[in-house]
């Protein structure tokens, strides 16, 4: 009797779990229609999209967490630029275990952001992925220091702890230590540097790997006056390799050639907003995550948009890849022992959809 | 003599097998692998052999860590049995805080100990000793308190001290649960190591060059550095478990069937 009674509770709980589902599918699959019902609506009234189709789904990996770094695609996604092109987009942000080579690589998402360095150094193993925007024109690493350690120039790296991110991030600094004649091994010692600048402040090592646009503002806003701190540039060292770009796999693109197309067109749109109004952009960051002050993000975002509009450079060609800039990324990941063999640029990049989505 | 031999055969055979299926690209066709993201048995020889002087010294780095954390670590674990033994009024709170210790992840310790140790190796024998510490004292003192009721009524009947009671009853009876503690530590201690290098300043070590390489696409090399840490732990649990086999010859668990 006992037996049969729990067979019956079992069974009731089962249909009750069943019927559930059923009902939360259906509330779903209502608020779905409504929703694409609403984009329906918004698409018909602006004429750039003409079909009225459901909204291609787009994934965007991050190369770390949601900061204005990426202010363009946030602007982009708030002011509804990507649902105008008939795209429903995710960003995914990214973190110290996250490596977008390898998320776009693999289907978690589609169209990655990461430097061109390390993209590099994943084309050259066999990995079938392509660069087709560039969005910083400029290296942002700095490796920062106390003006009382002394380190004026890359050689006075010689007997200095000297901290990286690795993982990818190294490469730059690699270049500039064998620069200035210096063994990376035996001349100075290179130590992992974690996600804050307290190694720097409290004096475990000499000198400190930095983003103009975050690390650099982080030591500032500790307290460190700008006095007290000198900072070596990639780019005036001569070592500056491409950073931030956009790169999806190539399998993924021959089928998606349109949305990608797209997507650029919305992204460039959001960045060109960003960069004019950088002030803006940190505050549209800020609403979506949280993780940093508001001062901070918008620090950022001015930085930033002088890596994707240096001065002197056309805002209408945000994305643009300069192939001799490429090249040169190439040429230095060869000649600093970063790539085993010379990097083939013009299979490592194609400009040919950004082309198309700059063209107004 | 037979049976020994199919017991190192049938295992033996098996692994033979998995890396044949490894080699000739079976789970890259179950796993929809490419040879770039999973390398293949003979690539990952090929490129430890190139850089086997820099994968043993990381590795002896790491597992010098993961030895001098585990000793300290498991000392103090027993002592706090000991004193848990000795004194159970208080002392048994002892234990209970350790255990809690247990909980801390190693992602949490690892920052803690980079402030208080500017090298490396402090940093990773520090992580070591707390992961280490909660094992050693719970299993010791059951070791040191689960004694047979009628052996301790036989000391009572010869009038021993709690002096002796300890050193010819309670000692000997928790050699076993040392033992276990110490396979449970000497695996621990290897994953602490390596977790802790994750997260440490320096750049060497077993840990750091996993992390490192798998992030940069150098994938052959990280399997190489994962190879030689599967192997550093085996080794290192077969030297226990033949110190085992000598120390505590007398008990049910190594009596030969």
């Amino acid at each position: 009797m006992k037996k049969y009674l729990s067979l019956l509770l079992c069974m009731a709980l089962f249909l009750s779990l069943a019927l559930a589902g059923c009902g939360s599918n259906g509330d779903t699959a209502a608020s779905g229609s409504s929703t694409a019902g609403s984009s329906a609506s918004t698409s018909g009234s602006s004429e750039s999209t003409a079909s009225t189709a459901a909204p291609d789904k787009i994934t965007l990996q991050l190369k770390w967490l949601p900061q204005s770094q990426f202010m363009g695609y946030y602007v982009a996604q708030e002011k509804g630029y990507y649902k105008e092109q008939g795209i429903d987009i995710e960003i995914l942000p990214g973190g110290s275990d996250i490596i977008p080579e390898q998320q776009v690589y693999n289907g978690v998402a589609d169209i990655g952001v990461t430097w061109v360095s390390s993209l590099m150094k994943y084309q050259g193993q066999g990995w079938d992925l392509v660069e087709t925007a560039q969005i910083f024109q400029k290296s942002a690493l700095l490796l920062v220091s106390k003006t009382k350690a002394g380190i004026k120039t890359p050689a006075d790296l010689k007997g200095k702890k000297v901290g990286s991110w690795f993982g990818g991030n190294e490469y730059e600094l690699y270049a500039m230590i064998e620069s200035a004649g210096l063994n990376r091994d035996k001349d100075l010692k290179l130590v992992q540097q974690d996600y804050t600048m307290d190694q720097l402040i409290n004096d475990e090592i000499e000198a400190a790997s930095a983003m103009t646009y975050n690390e650099y503002g982080l030591l500032l806003e500790s307290g460190i006056p700008e006095a007290e701190l000198s900072k070596l540039d990639m780019n005036e060292h001569n070592v500056a390799m491409l950073e931030d770009c956009l790169f999806v796999n190539s399998e993924w693109l021959a089928k998606n050639e349109d949305v990608f197309v797209r997507f650029l067109k919305a992204s460039i749109k959001g960045w060109e907003e960003a960069c004019k109004d950088p002030e803006a952009a940190g505050n549209i960051v800020f609403n979506v995550d949280k993780s940093v002050s508001l001062e901070h993000q918008v620090y950022m975002a001015k930085e930033v948009a002088k890596l994707v509009v240096p001065e002197g450079f056309d805002a209408a060609k945000i994305g643009y890849i300069d192939n001799k800039a490429i090249q040169q990324t190439a040429d230095y990941a060869l000649k600093y022992g970063l790539l085993t063999k010379a990097a083939d640029i013009s299979k490592c990049v194609n400009s040919k959809y950004w082309e198309q989505a700059a063209a107004k | 003599m037979t049976d020994k031999l199919k017991s190192t055969l049938w295992p033996l055979s098996i692994g033979v097998l998995t890396l044949l299926i490894w080699q000739l690209g079976g789970f890259h066709a179950l796993l929809d692998l490419k040879p770039f993201q999973l390398p293949v048995p003979t690539g990952i020889a090929s490129t430890l052999a190139q850089n086997l002087t820099k994968a043993l010294r990381d590795c002896g780095i790491t597992v010098s860590g993961a030895i001098v954390g585990m000793i300290i670590g498991s000392s103090i674990g027993f002592l706090i049995a000991v004193v848990a033994t000795v004194f159970p009024k208080w002392g048994y709170g002892g234990l209970t805080v350790v255990s809690a210790f247990n909980a801390i992840p190693i992602v949490a310790l690892s920052p803690i100990m980079n402030r208080w140790f500017s090298t490396g190796m402090g940093q990773k024998i520090g992580v070591v000793t707390v992961v280490t510490m909660a094992a050693m004292a719970i299993n010791a003192y059951r070791g040191l308190t689960d004694l047979k009721p009628f052996s301790l009524d036989l000391m009572k009947s010869y009038a021993a001290n709690r002096r002796t009671v300890f050193f010819r009853l309670r000692l000997p009876n928790c050699l076993p649960s040392v033992f276990t503690a110490l396979k449970i530590n000497i695996t621990s201690s290897m994953i602490a190591a390596i977790v802790s290098e994750y997260f440490a300043t320096s750049t060497s070590g077993l840990g750091f060059g996993i992390k490192d390489n798998l992030r940069k696409a150098e994938m052959a090399m990280g399997w190489s550095y994962i190879t030689i840490a599967a192997l550093a732990g085996i080794v290192l649990y077969l030297i226990i478990s033949m110190v085992e086999r000598r120390a505590v010859k007398w008990h049910a668990s190594q009596r030969i069937k």
